[in-house]
This record gives structure tokens, C-alpha cells and sequence, in this order.
């Protein structure tokens, strides 16, 4: 038995589950009455804004916690945004989802969460809102240049909807005084800029009977038939966002020719048209631009505002119904108003869709987001159903395998739908050298290159005498060094027996001579090697080297003498003064003589 | 798996894009007197002088400089690698 009841509870929750994934199948609550509706359907742009207050009563007994809302037959197709909230001060939104009941299946139905279930004979207030696009159609549909523009709304004077409703107002707003005509349904009362239907009373549930308002509207009819919005997210500190716009007017068709002349000169010509639009992006971005195919379309201004940069864009030409653009938008913002981390987790957090225009429309939308090379474990959360296509990846800059390119798009939307997504991913810092680690590897290729290409010999003949002049300069190159090495080994020496006349420590002189005289050893004895090197390419230059290793062998003798004057006469006290002096005069002249010998042989050298 | 947004900071470059014109300098000028001094040494040495180790050690010093001084002049001009 309690095994039972477990699995009907299990199903149960199952069941509970898939409704909230599907569009649910519902029920009508018969019990459910509107006692009040006021609809308020705002037709002054080229959208369509309604807004419903409802305020609903439970006369059944059991309570009832969901209010199912629908839009009359022809109107259902062109719904772009739906939301409600409660009625009361606090304004709090309310959940609503698609819907539809078996009963009716041809009606579209959305389902309202009252969040706290509407008991017996109690009531509530609800507000809808909701925003239709293309509901507008201009007639006549073609115009000329001079004349105005003028749209009819077909509607309903009844709301839609699935309950008895015991009263009901609807208001049109036109935002023009110059109504063509509007159907008539007592009551009807026409103000300045709307007309009031009703209040009718006790309308049976989804009665429709068509209303048309004819009227002047010349707010622009822009449509934007196709928006790729990019964004780019650059680990250095950068998101850039670039849209590519396909803009059409929608409006009354242009008939006949378009003057340039006349639309310059009458105020009225072209009131329809669009010359330009005002297009916010948010207040931190810089480095806009404004192009398309041929190139930048200088006819644009930027202003920073304090919240916010407004772009003014004006378009190559003016738009007339039927007529279309396209250009780039671009700019970049900087990655901390969007991005977040913690670690290597990441979260971007930014517009799916972002304004363009007051009450666009657009009809689709396609946001990819690149992220940089290497991002893993992507997460995305749309604000609203949205299609995701494959992932794909973008190869730009330093990039080896690509950018991950996560995909978007959507159909029909509004201003409203101007929300964020959140999308998490994972990146390693540690990746972000991979770029500078690129190019300096790239670079050390082509020195390698010119390594090896230096070691290339592209001569067709052997020429034996440069060889052999190249290889003598070069051994040269080296001996001059050694003999430098040599010379500063002897000054060394020198410095070394000034300090022992004052100091008289024989122990420390005794241990530089050693260093000495085994650091000549090495040179002398490399200078051999070298002499013997020389002598099969240049006989002279190796004899002359020679020559100055002879003189050398002088110079170090006197070198001996002076250390055995030292050491054995000076220290030790065994000679006087003037003795001293004379002998070491003697040798010093002696060695100045070899020195310069040696000198004039090692230039000559050069 | 997803963290909420409350718990993670703003995330800002490592280097500080006011500096990327710095850098690009200073790396860049680093990078071009050791490709200069690379070159002199490969054009002046014949192959009886020239020393593998240092060509080497000269080149790599040159390319690691000019590498991140390159990458930061792409990333001072705009380009958001």
C-alpha cells in the first residue's frame, strides 16, 4: 500500500515536472468571473501597446491560483512580449507562461501565476501588458511623397477573453487629432487623441466583434528585419560590440517620384519618412563607429551623456516606405561593467539585445558571443526562450584552434526584451600568454631562419683566396684579442708591485705572481695554437706574430728580474735605497722599450 | 555548477590598459636594438668569427621582447586580442 502511494506521488511530481518544461494543458475555471476590465491600447508608434487592468472574483468554492489570459484570434500571431503584474501598490510581477486548452485549441492562451491562490468569493486586480508588432497596416498602402501616412488598427471591442466578463472599458489612444474614421459600438465616446468603448456589460466569454480606428500616424515605421549582434570578450580588459543592421520602413509604401528638392525645401514633404534616429548605448562605452559597405557614414554625432552615449544616426539617404539600409554599429566597453570572476570562473553578464531605436521592432535577432581561445565548460542562460544554435568557432588574431562562438537567435522582439543573459565559462589565466608566447615564437623562427640562411654558401665556384683572407682576418680577430688580454695581465702585474713597496707582504705579492704567471701561461701557449693556424694562409702574418711573441719572452724575462728584485732584494732589505732605485729604473726603461715594440708590431697587425 | 554573481568580483585586465602605451615603448625598443644588434652581428661576422651560442641567446632576447611589445602595441591600437 505505502509502496503504492510512493510511486502515484513519484508520478505525480513527474507529472509536475513536465508541465513546467511544456506549454501546460489547462483548464477553464468556470468559477472564475471579471468583474472589471480596462484596456488601454496605446497605437501612437508603430507598435501596438496594451495594457489590461483585470480585476477578477471566485465565486466557486475551491480557490484557484492561475488566471488564463488570451488575445483575440487575429491579433495572437502578432504578440512580441507578455508580462503581468499584481494590481495592487506593490506592483510585484507575476509569472506567466504559454499555455493551451484542449477545449479550444485553435486560441492562444498564456497562463497567470496569482502566486497566492484566490480563494471562494473572494477577488484580486491583475495587470497585463502586452506588445504587438506588425499589427499596424497603413492604408492606403502606397503614397506619395507629400502626403501623410495613415494606418488602420483592426481590434476588438471585447477583451478575449476565456471567463464572463461583468464590465469592460477600452480606450484607444491615437496620439493624432486627425482621425480618418472609427467604428462605432455604443457607447463610444472620441476625445481629442483617443476614443473610450464602452463600458459594456456582461460579455460572454471570447466574444469578438472587429474594431477599426483609421488614422493619421507618421512616427516612424522602422522595422529591423535582421540584427547580428557580436560580442566579443578580450581578457585584456575589452568587450567589443558590434551590430550588423538591416533596417527596412514598413510604412505606406512610397508611389511615384522622390524629389530631393521638394523634401529639402516643404516642411510637409515626407513627414513619414525617416531622416534619422537616436540610437543609446550604455554610458562606459568608447570608439563608436558608424559604416557600412563603402565605408564610415559621417552624417552622425555622438553625445556622452551622464548615464548613457547617444549616438544621432542619420542614414545615407532618407527612408522611405519600402525602403531599406544597412550599416554597422560598433563600439567597445570596458570588461568590468560586464564581466565577473571568481578564480577561473567566469560570468559575463550583458544585453542580449540592446536599444537601437524608441518602439523598434525587430524581427530577428541573432547574438553570437566570442570568447576568448581556450574558454571551457560554457553555461548560458537566456532571460527568455531563445534558439541556441551549434557552437562554432571564430579564428581572428593570435588565435591557433579558434574562439568558442556561442550562438542565438530569436524571432519578433521588442524594447522589452531588452534583458541580459548570463553566460558562465571557464578560462586559465595562464592562457592569456599563450598570445605573446605566439608571436615571440614566430619571430624566433625568422631569426632561425636568418641563422641558418647566413650558413648557406650559394656560390657556384670555390673562391680559395677570400676563403683564406676571411679565415686570417678572423684568427687576427682573435689573436688581437689574446694580446689585449696579455697587455692588461701585465699592467695588472705592474699595480701589484706598487702595492707590495708600500705594504711589503710577500705572501699576498707571492700569490699574485702565481695567478700571474699561470694566466700567461694559458695565453702564451694559446697565442702558440694560433701562430701555428696561421702560418698555412698568411706565412707573414703568423712570422710577425711570432716576432711579437719573441719580444714578449724579453718582456716577461724583465718581468722576472723585477719580481726577483723584489722578492729577494727589497723585501727582505738587502739592497739600499738608491740601489733599489737605479735597478729598477734600468728595468723599467727596458720594458717600456719591449712594450713599444710590441705596440708598433700588434698595429701593424690591424 | 553556475556561481551566483553576488560572490564573484569585477573582472579587470592583469595590465592596465593606461600603461599599454608604455609598454609598447619600452618592450618595443627593447625588442628592436636586440633585433639591430642580431643583425649587425649576422651581416659583420664571416663564418669563421661567428659564434652559434650567441646568435642564439641574442635572437631569443630580441624575440621575447618584441613578442610582448608587439602584443601590447596590437592591444593599444585596438585590437583586443
Amino acid at each position: 500500500m505505502g509502496v503504492k502511494f510512493d510511486l502515484i506521488k513519484l508520478i505525480c511530481a513527474f507529472i509536475c515536472v513536465l508541465n513546467s518544461v511544456f506549454a501546460t494543458n489547462e483548464l477553464i475555471a468556470k468559477d472564475l468571473i471579471v468583474k472589471n476590465i480596462d484596456r488601454s491600447i496605446d497605437v501612437s508608434t508603430q507598435l501596438v501597446k496594451v495594457t489590461c487592468t483585470i480585476q477578477i472574483e471566485n465565486t466557486g468554492k475551491s480557490p484557484v491560483s492561475k488566471f488564463l489570459f488570451s488575445i483575440e484570434p487575429n491579433l495572437k500571431q502578432r504578440l512580441s512580449y507578455i508580462s503581468a503584474q499584481s494590481g495592487d501598490s506593490s506592483k510585484s510581477p507575476l509569472a506567466v507562461q504559454k499555455a493551451t486548452v484542449q477545449s479550444r485549441p485553435d486560441d492562444a492562451f498564456w497562463k497567470v501565476d496569482l502566486r497566492e491562490p484566490l480563494g471562494s468569493g473572494s477577488s484580486a486586480t491583475i495587470e497585463i501588458d502586452y506588445v504587438l508588432t506588425n499589427a499596424l497596416s497603413p492604408y492606403p498602402t502606397h503614397i506619395t511623397q507629400k502626403e501623410k501616412q495613415l494606418v488602420k488598427f483592426i481590434g476588438s471591442y471585447y477583451a478575449y477573453l476565456p471567463y464572463l466578463c461583468a464590465k469592460q472599458t477600452t480606450t484607444v489612444s491615437m496620439g493624432t487629432k486627425n482621425v480618418e474614421s472609427y467604428s462605432k459600438l455604443n457607447p463610444v465616446v472620441k476625445s481629442d487623441t483617443s476614443v473610450v468603448y464602452g463600458p459594456y456589460t456582461k460579455v460572454a466569454a471570447f466574444s469578438v466583434e472587429p474594431m477599426t480606428v483609421h488614422y493619421e500616424n507618421n512616427n516612424p515605421f522602422l522595422k529591423i528585419s535582421r540584427i547580428e549582434r557580436t560580442i566579443e570578450v578580450s581578457h585584456w580588459g575589452n568587450i567589443a560590440i558590434e551590430e550588423t543592421i538591416d533596417l527596412e520602413h514598413t510604412g505606406a509604401v512610397l508611389k511615384g517620384p522622390f524629389s530631393r528638392y521638394d523634401f529639402q525645401r516643404e516642411m510637409q514633404s515626407g513627414l513619414s519618412s525617416v531622416k534619422s534616429f537616436k540610437t543609446v548605448l550604455p554610458a562606459s562605452a568608447t570608439d563608436a563607429y558608424y559604416r557600412d559597405e563603402i565605408g564610415n557614414i559621417s552624417t552622425s554625432h555622438m553625445r556622452i551623456m551622464a548615464d548613457s552615449v547617444e549616438l544621432d544616426l542619420r542614414p545615407r539617404f532618407p527612408l522611405f516606405g519600402g525602403w531599406k539600409t544597412h550599416y554597422v554599429l560598433g563600439y567597445n566597453v570596458p570588461s568590468y561593467e560586464y564581466l565577473f570572476n571568481s578564480g577561473d570562473n567566469y560570468k559575463l553578464k550583458i544585453r542580449v539585445l540592446d536599444h537601437i531605436f524608441d518602439d523598434m521592432v525587430v524581427d530577428e535577432l541573432i547574438t553570437k558571443v566570442i570568447l576568448p581561445e581556450g574558454a571551457e565548460n560554457i553555461n548560458l542562460v537566456t532571460p527568455y526562450s531563445m534558439t541556441r544554435h551549434p557552437d562554432t568557432r571564430h579564428s581572428t588574431y593570435l588565435d591557433t584552434k579558434g574562439r568558442p562562438v556561442i550562438t542565438v537567435s530569436k524571432r519578433n522582439l521588442v524594447e522589452n526584451h531588452i534583458q541580459a543573459l548570463e553566460l558562465d565559462y571557464v578560462y586559465p589565466r595562464i592562457l592569456m600568454l599563450q598570445e605573446p608566447v605566439l608571436v615571440a615564437l614566430a619571430l624566433y623562427a625568422l631569426f632561425l631562419l636568418v641563422i641558418v640562411y647566413v650558413r648557406m654558401d650559394f656560390s657556384i665556384s670555390k673562391d680559395e683566396a677570400g676563403e683564406s683572407r676571411l679565415r686570417v682576418s678572423g684568427i687576427l680577430d682573435k689573436l688581437l684579442v689574446l694580446l689585449d688580454k696579455r697587455a692588461i695581465l701585465y699592467m695588472n702585474f705592474d699595480e701589484h708591485f706598487a702595492k707590495v713597496k708600500t705594504s711589503k707582504d710577500v705572501n699576498s705579492f707571492n700569490a699574485a705572481a702565481k695567478t700571474f704567471n699561470q694566466e700567461y701561461k694559458n695565453i702564451t701557449t694559446s697565442i702558440a695554437d694560433m701562430i701555428s693556424k696561421l702560418k698555412p694562409d698568411s706565412p707573414e702574418a703568423s712570422e710577425r706574430v711570432a716576432e711579437i711573441q719573441k719580444l714578449d719572452k724579453v718582456l716577461k724575462e724583465i718581468y722576472n728580474h723585477k719580481q726577483a728584485l723584489y722578492v729577494d732584494k727589497l723585501l727582505p732589505g738587502k739592497i739600499s735605497r738608491s740601489a733599489f732605485v737605479d735597478a729598477e729604473t734600468g728595468l723599467n726603461k727596458k720594458k717600456q722599450d719591449a712594450v713599444e715594440k710590441i705596440n708598433a708590431i700588434t698595429r701593424a697587425l690591424h | 555548477m553556475a556561481m551566483g554573481i553576488e560572490s564573484m568580483a569585477r573582472y579587470v585586465s592583469p595590465i592596465n590598459p593606461a600603461v599599454f602605451p608604455h609598454l609598447t615603448l619600452i618592450l618595443l625598443g627593447i625588442g628592436v636594438f636586440f633585433t639591430a644588434w642580431f643583425f649587425v652581428y649576422e651581416v659583420t661576422s664571416t663564418k669563421f668569427t661567428r659564434d652559434i651560442f650567441k646568435e642564439l641567446v641574442i635572437a631569443l632576447v630580441a624575440s621575447i621582447f618584441s613578442g610582448f611589445g608587439i602584443l601590447f602595441l596590437l592591444l593599444w591600437v585596438g585590437i583586443y586580442v
